[in-house]
């Protein structure tokens, strides 16, 4: 019979156990065949390729980086020895010293971690409830009102930078203040300024150079981006499946204790991902921080940006190399926070969203 | 039997109670559209129509109605506004293709096993959070001293602060496009590309997020059957993973071109702020702004509407 003729042969068999013999293609040819052919080579040269692309990719983003690292170090010689490419020869630290204690860095960094911290914590509270709002729940003018988030996102800064200006230089929200008479309101300065505090005059409030500008428009859902927040929020709740909320409405949960008890806990990887963005785009922010806040009285990291300290001598050949690495080592100095708050969150960057599920 | 009916208080269909929750979630962003942003845009508006002018000791200020006059001016009498725009827009249409097809390739790219996919992902992301706001203006202001340099061929220490050396000579992509008799038009958007390579890099952070949360959300069975019917990968690219994502192509596409345009980089709005801050409170600058807005939107519908197009909608059974 054929089939008994093509059947292995047996070499040895015991009670539990057999040992057959079948023609088998030796190991080397099998090796062979697996590697020495040209999808595989095509696969090892795309792969080859592919990981020299992301090394160029990361090398163009980590190059000013570390280009910046290497020329803050740089003391005044270095500026002006040609002999000297990003390796200084007379390492110094006098330009962070010149930097920390001239600018009164700390101060700004104070100032703006806690402007920061604030604008961003609200912002991500403010855009996850909103989010939430249009993600599900159907109701009348909802379509209408995320048209308008988008608006929000559309309409270019200087659009309403005079405006927005004068809403809170004159704030005079339903005309409130006027009814109240005008008249100073200590209570609502939350940062003492060295001058008057928060003046009034006439019928309306000042609030340029305090948090509150910021505050009101992150409550609002207005402020710098956020826009995109609502949208992610949104995109995160629509990938969350209803019965988990219907169940516990089952359960006889309200709607704003399945929100706190439920689905905010679900939702923390997509609101770190956005007080990430929230709180590192405050802090490099330029448009608020020139429209509402005076370096006198409220000074900020941005501020920095284009100061010269005192104790540095830059008149010399080198004068503006030196001066365009002062400037450098300025902006290391502004992002660094945020760059290590980066390097904690950044897992949650990509899991939040990844999960989000933005194709909605 | 008992015919005592449970005393009960009419309860509102779930239905309109979850509409009722649907507003009270949505309230603060109605409330910040009614009591700030509405009557802020109306001022800018109002105030791109008028002239103002400060009662002094920050005591007020006065708003005079002159009609057209800003815009007139912005249009007539300010010789630079208008060549900025162009130019702008110019930088920006070679720049925006750019940006979004680069960050689809770093997408496709990182979504697949790649040795050290989470460290390349981690440096990839850096951008989106350190190379906005101010830290684009100290870029801006060092690195024109860099093309300074460059322009001299001097040789002195410029290895310090220059930007990787990616400022490619134009002139041999020009003449390598010369050669293979392509249009000018591709050479121009290569030679454009290629010369603000790290500044495309540096803004595509968010779409390669959005693109790559886009590729993850395609279902693996549906490459399963594709390599069953014996399609290649460069076969399943173009039939399944572009038609899949290509809503959020779309997606990264208007934020890119919304990014772009109002980022404050931008020459256009840079110079807006200009004429802002040289007299402060200028509603010249109001009057420029919005002819700016209009032409945003008018892009953003031209996008929309031509992608629109070629856009593929996954149809879901629910």
């Amino acid at each position: 019979m054929d089939n008994q003729a093509n059947a292995p042969k047996v070499l040895k068999e015991t009670k539990n156990k057999i040992t057959v013999d079948f023609e088998r293609t030796s190991l080397k040819e099998r090796l062979k065949l697996k590697y020495l052919n040209m999808s595989y080579l095509a696969m090892l040269i795309w792969r080859f390729f592919r990981f020299l692309l992301l090394m160029g990719v990361s090398y163009v983003i980590l190059y000013p980086f570390f280009s910046k690292i290497t020329s803050s170090f740089m003391s005044a010689e270095d500026f002006v020895d040609v002999t000297v490419k990003l390796i200084p020869k007379y390492p110094t630290l006098d330009t962070y010293k010149a930097i920390i204690v001239d600018l009164s860095y700390f101060k700004a960094l104070f100032n703006t971690a806690l402007l920061s911290l604030v604008s961003a914590v609200l912002q991500t509270f403010i855009c996850c409830i909103i989010g939430y709002g249009f993600a599900k729940f159907k109701f009348r003018g909802s379509k209408l009102l995320f048209a308008c988030v988008l608006l929000t996102m559309i309409v270019p800064h200087s659009t309403i930078k005079l405006s927005l200006y004068m809403k809170f230089k004159y704030f005079d929200v339903l005309w409130i203040t006027k009814l109240l008479g005008g008249g100073v309101f200590p209570w609502l300065d939350i940062i003492p300024n060295a001058e008057t505090g928060m003046f009034v005059n006439g019928t309306s409030l000042d609030l340029t150079n305090t948090l509150w500008p910021l505050a009101i428009l992150s409550l609002g859902g207005l402020a710098f981006k956020n826009g995109l927040y609502i949208f992610m929020m949104r995109q995160f709740f629509r990938g969350v499946p209803d019965e988990l909320e219907e169940s516990a409405y089952i359960d006889g949960y309200g709607i704003m204790k399945t929100f706190f008890l439920i689905v905010i806990p679900l939702s923390v990887p997509m609101m770190i991902t956005v007080f990430l963005f929230a709180f590192s785009w405050q802090w490099t922010d330029e448009f608020y921080t020139g429209l509402f806040f005076n370096k006198t009285k409220m000074y900020l990291l941005p501020h920095l940006v284009g100061q010269v300290p005192r104790s540095l001598d830059t008149q010399y050949a080198g004068q503006s190399l030196f001066e365009a690495a002062i400037q450098n080592t300025i902006g290391l100095m502004i992002i660094a926070p945020i760059l290590v708050v980066y390097l904690f969150c950044q897992r949650y960057l990509v899991e939040g969203i990844e999960r989000s599920g933005l194709v909605g | 039997m008992s015919t005592k009916a449970p005393k009960r208080r009419r309860a509102a269909s779930l239905d309109k109670r979850k509409a009722r929750g649907g507003y009270l979630f949505v309230l603060p962003f109605i409330l910040g559209l009614i009591l700030i942003y509405f009557p802020v845009i109306i001022d800018s508006f109002r105030y791109s129509l008028s002239s103002m002018t400060f009662v002094g000791g920050g005591a007020g200020f006065n708003v005079e109605f002159v009609g057209l006059d800003n815009y007139q001016e912005a249009l007539f009498v300010d010789t630079s506004y208008v060549t900025t725009l162009i130019n702008g827009i110019k930088s920006l249409v070679i720049d925006i293709p750019a940006i979004v097809i680069f960050s689809l390739f770093i997408a496709v790219i990182l979504n697949q096993k790649v040795l050290g996919r989470a460290v390349f992902r981690t440096i990839f992301f850096i951008p989106v959070i350190c190379a906005t706001g101010i830290m684009g203006s100290i870029a801006a202001a060092t690195s024109s001293y860099n093309d300074y340099i460059a322009d001299q061929g001097q040789s002195i220490n410029t290895g310090a602060l220059d930007d990787g050396g990616f400022q490619m000579n134009a002139e041999k992509i020009t003449m390598l496009f010369e050669n293979m008799k392509i249009g000018t038009e591709l050479a121009d958007f290569v030679v454009g590309a290629v010369n603000r390579i790290s500044g495309i890099i540096e803004r595509c952070g968010v779409q390669m997020l959005i693109l790559l949360a886009a590729l993850q959300s395609i279902s693996p069975s549906i490459y399963e059957s594709c390599s069953i019917d014996g399609a290649t990968t460069w076969e399943t690219f173009w039939k399944i993973t572009l038609p899949m994502i290509s809503p959020m192509i779309l997606v990264s596409a208007v934020y890119t071109v919304i990014d772009s345009f109002t980022s404050e980089s931008n020459q256009v709005m840079a110079y807006i702020n200009k004429t802002y801050s040289e007299a402060n409170g200028n509603t010249k600058s109001a009057a420029m702004a919005w002819m700016y807005f209009g032409i945003i939107i008018l892009i953003v519908i031209v996008v929309v509407a031509v992608m629109q197009a070629y856009v593929f909608y996954q149809r879901r059974d629910n």
